[in-house]
């Protein structure tokens, strides 16, 4: 279990700058798949071939990219002005270190020092008073190693401690790690198995849609780091969900009901099995299920989800053990295979 | 037609559980088609085939599901918290009454103090409010109810004569209309679809796919539409309960195919049907859905005007439904 997340994490792969994720992926898993395939978008898919003699297609899912940010100016003095890329607070920002480009040149983002504040400590910054600092003091010298539109990923270290991991990008190498992890280990099944590693989604669901045109599923489901919301400041009734408390299953989202047969299916196989989970708290916020329920003829999805605190930050932390139950109950699904029937009378 | 709309409108089915209307609409379209299918995402197909050689496909799309209210946590009083699916404005919620299933629930909103009520009341939002089930604890509510179980008003049908109050006139009128349409149309000159659709009041997530592999040469979706007609009613829109049904321009997520709106334009004139011509400054159908299908559907909306849209209490004309039922059973026996 986990055997590629503190990999994953490690990778930079912002929307759009996925394929260092991708190429990982494909190092490890291409060899051993029935079939590889890359699209146009930039999704990489592959096929574990089922072994009897069903057509039925299952659908796993996980996006690959990260939030980040891109540099849009070089100021006269050398630093860069950025925008993000999906969606970051810029709060999470001051302080702390990132690395530019592909050749990782290490920067940090500053912010007035306290000593030169008298009452804007509280107030939020701007995307306009956001500057990333790389050592360079003119703009021609940074110019010549960051061109406009380079991208910049957060830098942090991957850590376990206890119960509990911290790493940038768990959204969604949390899901990618998953599908990893059931690839390993994958249920005996009569019916074909595709893994889906798509691109885009932290800026517009932007790559599923492409990925299920290439496979064509009967059925999908979309493993996710969502928000766990578990904060002391927050009211409990506000919480999404909570660490420790297992894989978080959802039943409304952002532009979809999440399929009820699934839904149902998950909370059964769940508590049939004795395997942790809980039910989200909260129905805000999309993911690829909903890009999924309206392509094509529509591809009924489901939602497993690992809970996270901090996500879209530069540091964020899940669960080892709603991880591992996230993965316990794909994995149950995939052997018991009444997800492939949810379309014949189940209805 | 007044039975059919009670049975629809009656019905509890939010976003994502439309099957009980689905079976009702079966029901009631036993022997008046020629088939019907469940398409993956839950949307329910009906069909009648055409009689002439030259015919096409014309596929009518109503919404089955309905706004409503989704339980995201139950406290250890066995009071419930709640999302929306779909726009429901909190503000509506106050003093209504819902359900999940069977069981009836009250929304109030959290209330410490006076002043604390009135702020809540300005500002009122879901981290404020609440619903009673009658429960005392968390663990009788959980014999009643679960998270994530989806409910909506509890209200009934109420027949004012011309006029219809109902809590989910949106979109069961739109059903019940097509549903009349196949029951009255007799021999069909065109292929005719009927689309009851999911999951339109969380983001048109039905219509986008189910004419995927139907490929109609139009599709005209029957909706609710906004109106002007109350005291200080939106001024920038002329549009009136009992004035006949509306054919869509534009709204906010879609603008009508020319030949849709000229369609149906046509066949109300020459038979003599009243209409209004609609251009609404909010909201969408699924018109929206049928035109980013495959490489596009030629689409329009026909409008049933109404009172108190996402309300409990939702007000429609019943001339404008008939008037919709002839204008459709028109234009769909036409030579196209």
């Amino acid at each position: 279990m986990m055997k590629w997340l503190k990999e994953l994490c490690a990778l930079h792969g912002a929307s759009g700058n996925e394929h260092p994720v991708k190429a990982f992926i494909r190092s490890k898993l291409a060899d051993r798949s029935d079939a590889v395939y890359e699209d146009g978008i930039g999704n990489l898919v592959l096929l574990r071939k089922g072994a009897g003699k069903s057509a039925k297609r299952l659908m796993l899912l996980a996006h690959m990219d990260e939030v980040g940010l891109m540099v849009t100016n070089i100021e006269e003095d050398g630093r860069l002005a950025v925008m993000p890329v999906g969606g970051v607070d810029p709060r999470v920002l001051l302080g702390k270190p990132v690395v530019i480009g592909e050749g990782e040149i290490p920067g940090f983002i500053g912010y007035q020092a306290i000593h030169l504040q008298k009452n804007t400590l509280t107030v939020p910054p701007e995307w306009k008073d956001i500057r990333v600092e790389a050592g360079f003091t003119k703009k021609e010298q940074a110019a010549e190693k960051i061109p406009i539109g380079t991208y910049i990923h957060f830098h942090t270290e991957y850590e376990e401690f206890e119960n509990r991991i911290v790493a940038k990008a768990l959204d969604d190498r949390g899901g990618c790690s998953i599908l990893m992890d059931l690839f390993e280990d994958l249920p005996a099944v009569d019916y074909d198995i595709y893994f889906g590693f798509v691109v885009q989604e932290e800026v517009g669901l932007r790559g599923s849609g492409a990925a299920a045109k290439l496979v064509c599923p009967d059925v999908a489901l979309v493993f996710e780091t969502t928000t766990a919301g578990d904060n002391p400041e927050l009211s409990p009734a506000r919480w999404s969900t909570h660490l420790d408390q297992g894989v978080a299953l959802s039943y409304l989202q952002g532009g979809y009901a999440l399929d009820s047969r699934i839904f149902e299916l998950l909370v059964d196989t769940a508590s049939r099995n004795r395997i942790p989970y809980q039910c989200k708290g909260r129905t805000v916020g999309g993911t690829d299920a909903t890009r999924l329920a309206k392509t094509m003829y529509g591809i009924p999805s489901g939602g497993l989800n690992i809970p996270g605190r901090y996500i879209h930050a530069p540091v964020s932390m899940i669960s080892k053990s709603d991880y591992q139950s996230a993965v316990d109950l794909a994995r149950r699904v995939i052997a018991e295979g009444k997800i492939v029937q949810i379309m014949e009378g189940s209805l | 037609m007044k039975e059919i709309i009670q049975k629809l409108t009656e019905i509890s089915a939010p976003s994502g559980r439309e099957r009980v209307v689905h079976n009702a609409i079966l029901e009631e379209l036993d022997g008046y088609i020629d088939g019907f299918r469940f398409d993956p995402v839950g949307n329910l197909i009906v069909w009648k085939n055409g009689s002439a050689t030259d015919r096409k496909k014309i596929l009518l799309d109503a919404h089955a599901d309905e706004i409503g209210l989704v339980i995201t946590r139950i406290d250890d009083k066995g009071f419930l918290r709640v999302d929306p699916v779909g726009g429901l404005d909190p503000v509506r919620l106050l003093g209504a009454r819902v359900c999940w299933g069977n069981r009836i629930g009250i929304i109030d909103v959290e209330q410490e103090t006076i002043a604390d009520y009135r702020k809540n009341i300005k500002e009122l939002n879901y981290d404020l409010i609440y619903a009673d089930i009658g429960c005392n604890s968390r663990e009788e509510a959980l014999q009643h109810v679960h998270v994530g179980q989806f409910g909506t008003y509890c209200a009934p049908f109420v027949d004012l004569g011309e006029r219809m109050v109902a809590k989910s006139m949106d979109d069961r009128i739109g059903c019940a209309i097509i549903v009349q349409v196949f029951k009255e149309i007799g021999e069909s000159v065109n292929d005719l679809y009927g689309v009851f659709a999911v999951q339109e009041e969380v983001g048109l997530v039905g219509s986008q796919v189910a004419g995927f592999d139907i490929h109609p040469d139009i599709a005209i979706a029957l909706d609710v539409t906004g109106c002007s007609d109350t005291p200080k009613g939106f001024k920038r829109m002329d549009l009136a309960l009992g004035k006949g049904p509306a054919i869509k321009v534009k709204d906010r997520a879609s603008i009508s195919d020319e030949k849709v709106v000229d369609l149906l334009v046509q066949t109300a004139d020459d038979h003599h049907i009243p209409y209004q011509m609609e251009v609404l400054i909010f909201g969408g159908t699924d018109a929206y859905g049928y035109q980013i299908t495959g490489s596009g559907i030629k689409a329009g909306t026909l409008s049933i005007v109404t009172r108190y849209v996402h309300s409990p209490n939702e007000m429609v004309d019943y001339s404008d439904v008939l008037h919709a039922v002839q204008l459709l059973k028109c234009a769909c026996n036409k030579n196209l």
